[in-house]
């Protein structure tokens, strides 16, 4: 269990994270999110004692880290690298070691790893050839190879392609589903749907909201009904009855006014466009989010990198 | 096995495993036996290098003179034989390349005051130096006898007495001392190797702690070491790798000087005492640790490999400082700038360790300097850590120096 009480940071005039709060349970995947800049790394780095909170407490099953407790976390910074003249197998062998973690066992892991991420033939070989996402795999890889406890992942998901992607997430699951407390921040929120249990949002430095997903979820349930059609709306036509539209390029979210119905709604559009599918929904995290945090310009922006 | 020693191992491996460092390793020992041995080769003696003897024609010269004393000429590979003819004659066998020259030699040599060596070369010092020495001699020992010296007493006669000090130190008793020329040669030996290690090794290890910044490796490593582990495990690892090829360059080059030095004429006899070379260890294992730790912080606050070799040369001038100074420390090695410099620790390596060879040196004095060397690479490497933290935070920003002292507080 990993517990954090009320820390700040501050660099100079900026203050980077503002009295966070939150715990962990054993076992559970717990996301951090929050836009760029919001304070989701330094918080990690807090965690990880990289750097020393102004204020507040962290602390690991009810005490803080000590040193040896490094052992047993895993940790995937958002500043990785590998060094360019070693071997990869020798590289993440030696960083397990320094985990105190070697042995054939950590071998067969290595192996088991390196085949799962496709990346058996790159074994002996220098990561100098290695593409931006291959070596974030073998990042990964280096931060599970000793089995840890706990798992820390920033932003792990950057840059990699959607095949790349749903096998990291497979992995990030199985490893969740087999009793590893994992904390990863993101601002990719379909990603973190997906795979949390439980999240935190954090903008500025402060906590925007914390909870489990589907509590989150229903809190902000406003009726909301997504819709896919061949044709144009005139949004001006349902102004009686929805609050907010969001377009997406094959669909769009509409979020009813209190007391409209959806079936208002269905005969409304049935009048203007061919509807494919509609579907009352429960608001989706990154829609939350962007009503949160940002703007529209955002959600843009985050639609694109995800 | 402990985190640090795994640091250790894996980065003396990643050092010997270095292409570069194999043929330095091979190469280095043919490299100093070249360069301790062709400068003699080429000046004091042509033996072994395939040239032919000179020839050397005694111009007037009476035929058993120069039977006594060709002998003396063969060491320097000159074969010398009494010639009667005209000058101009001998002028053109010199240049037509029979003779490499000729010596004009009077009928009463014990008169002469100057002889003239007739040559093509313009620059034959060696070969005037062996003639002023072999026959310079022989016309002393000429004159001696004539006036009355019997032959077989001239060399013990004319031996010049040898002149040794012996120096009074608090305790009463009396201590040899080596000469100003050993100690100079000793001093320029640490001072030399100093210089070529910390060039060579210093830049590797700056370099190599910049690594962990530009291919970003360093939060990972310190996920699961503490930086002090990092920094230290780096510094032995590369040290040990370099103590193994000093070892091993040390090692082949005495035992090729052994071998070969004799019969190139070479002589290898530095003449050391054993607590001089004891001291000579130890404040080279020192230096070395404490300017490994030096480039280490530089590394650390450095962005990149140019700005790295923009900090690195002005820590050269702490090594250059005793050298220019050698004179002055040897001669006065009790004033206060020089004792101030034998306790500084950038400097005091070299400057002690001649205050200890001219016996000027106090024990306390000597410990204090060892001390205060051990006290500040230990404080250096701690800035390090310090400079790596916060470097963290700066990462792709350059340092100026008193903004890393304001950052190292956040840590």
């Amino acid at each position: 269990m990993i517990e954090l009480q009320s820390i700040s940071k501050s660099f100079g005039q900026v203050k980077a994270v503002d009295k966070i709060s939150f715990t962990t349970r054993e076992g559970e995947i717990f996301g951090l999110l929050g836009p760029n800049g919001a304070g989701k790394s330094t918080t990690i780095k807090m965690i990880m004692n990289i750097l020393t909170p102004d204020s507040g407490s962290i602390l690991f099953n009810g005490n803080p880290l000590r040193e040896s407790d490094k052992d047993r976390i895993g940790y995937l910074p958002e500043e990785r690298g590998l060094y360019r003249k070693v071997k990869i197998n020798q590289m993440l062998l030696y960083l397990a070691s320094l985990k105190n973690a070697d042995g054939s066992a950590v071998e067969k892991r290595l192996d088991k790893w390196l085949a799962r991420f496709d990346l058996s033939e790159w074994k002996t070989r220098t990561p100098e050839a290695l593409s931006k996402g291959m070596a974030q795999k073998v990042q990964f890889i280096a931060s599970v190879l000793h089995d840890p406890e706990f798992l820390f992942l920033d932003e792990p998901f950057s840059g990699l392609d959607p095949v790349s992607t749903d096998v990291l997430r497979e992995a990030v699951l199985e490893l969740g589903s087999r009793g590893t407390t994992i904390l990863f921040s993101t601002h990719n929120m379909e990603v973190a749907e997906r795979i949390c249990s439980r999240i935190l949002v954090i903008d500025h430095g402060r906590e925007v909201i914390s909870g489990s997903v589907a509590d989150i979820k229903s809190r902000y349930g406003h009726n909301t009904v997504a819709v896919e059609f061949d044709g144009v709306i005139d949004f001006g036509s349902l102004a009686g009855m929805v609050r907010n539209v969001s377009r997406y390029p094959r669909w769009v979210e509409v979020e009813l006014l209190e007391g409209a119905s959806p079936q208002a709604l269905l005969r409304c559009l049935v009048g203007q466009v061919s509807v494919r599918r509609f579907e009352v929904v429960s608001p989706s995290l990154h829609k939350i989010f962007v009503e949160l945090v940002g703007g529209p310009e955002k959600a843009g922006e985050e639609r694109m990198s995800g | 096995m402990s985190k640090l020693a795994r640091i250790i191992r894996m980065e003396f491996r990643l050092t010997v495993a270095n292409r570069v460092f194999i043929v330095l390793t091979i190469l280095g020992p043919f490299l100093i036996a070249a360069v301790t041995i062709m400068p003699n080769l080429l000046s004091t003696s042509v033996a072994g290098m395939g040239a032919r003897p000179t020839k050397i024609a005694l111009l007037g010269a009476d035929p058993r003179f120069v039977q006594e004393i060709s002998p003396a000429f063969q060491q320097s590979r000159i074969e010398v034989s009494a010639v009667q003819r005209s000058a101009e004659s001998l002028d053109s066998q010199v240049r037509a390349g029979t003779y490499d020259g000729y010596l004009e030699m009077p009928a009463d040599l014990s008169e002469v005051t100057r002889l003239e060596y007739v040559t093509k070369s313009s620059s034959d010092f060696r070969v005037l130096g062996v003639l002023q020495g072999v026959i310079g001699k022989a016309i002393v020992v000429q004159r001696l006898v004539k006036a009355g010296v019997a032959a077989s007493q001239v060399a013990s006669l004319t031996q010049v007495p040898t002149f040794e000090m012996r120096q009074l130190t608090k305790g009463g008793e009396k201590k040899e001392n080596p000469d100003f020329i050993t100690i100079l040669v000793t001093g320029l030996t640490l001072a030399m190797l100093l210089y070529m290690t910390v060039v060579l090794y210093g830049q590797v290890i700056g370099r190599s702690v910049l690594t962990e910044k530009t291919s970003k490796t360093v939060e990972i490593m310190l996920s699961s070491v503490r930086p002090m582990d990092l920094l230290f495990g780096k510094i032995l690892g590369k040290a040990l790798a370099s103590l193994l090829q000093y070892g091993i360059w040390v090692t082949i080059s005495a035992a090729v000087l052994k071998l070969i030095g004799p019969r190139l004429g070479v002589s290898i006899g530095a003449g050391l005492s054993m607590s001089t070379l004891a001291y000579l260890v130890v404040f080279f294992i020192l230096a070395f640790f404490l300017y490994c730790s030096v480039y280490a912080a530089l590394g650390a606050a450095s962005e990149d490999e140019q700005h790295l070799g923009q900090l690195a040369w002005p820590v050269i001038i702490f090594l250059v400082i005793p050298v220019v100074m050698i004179s002055s420390i040897i001669t006065m090695p009790r004033a206060p700038v020089i004792v101030g410099l034998s306790l500084f620790p950038l400097t005091a390596p070299i400057v002690m360790f001649l205050r200890i060879l001219v016996g000027a040196a106090e024990p306390w004095e000597i410990l204090v300097s060892i001390g205060l060397i051990m006290a500040a690479t230990v404080a250096v490497i701690w800035l390090s850590a310090q400079i790596f933290r916060v470097g963290i935070l700066m990462t792709g920003k350059r340092f100026r120096f008193l903004e890393v002292l304001r950052l190292v507080r956040y840590r």
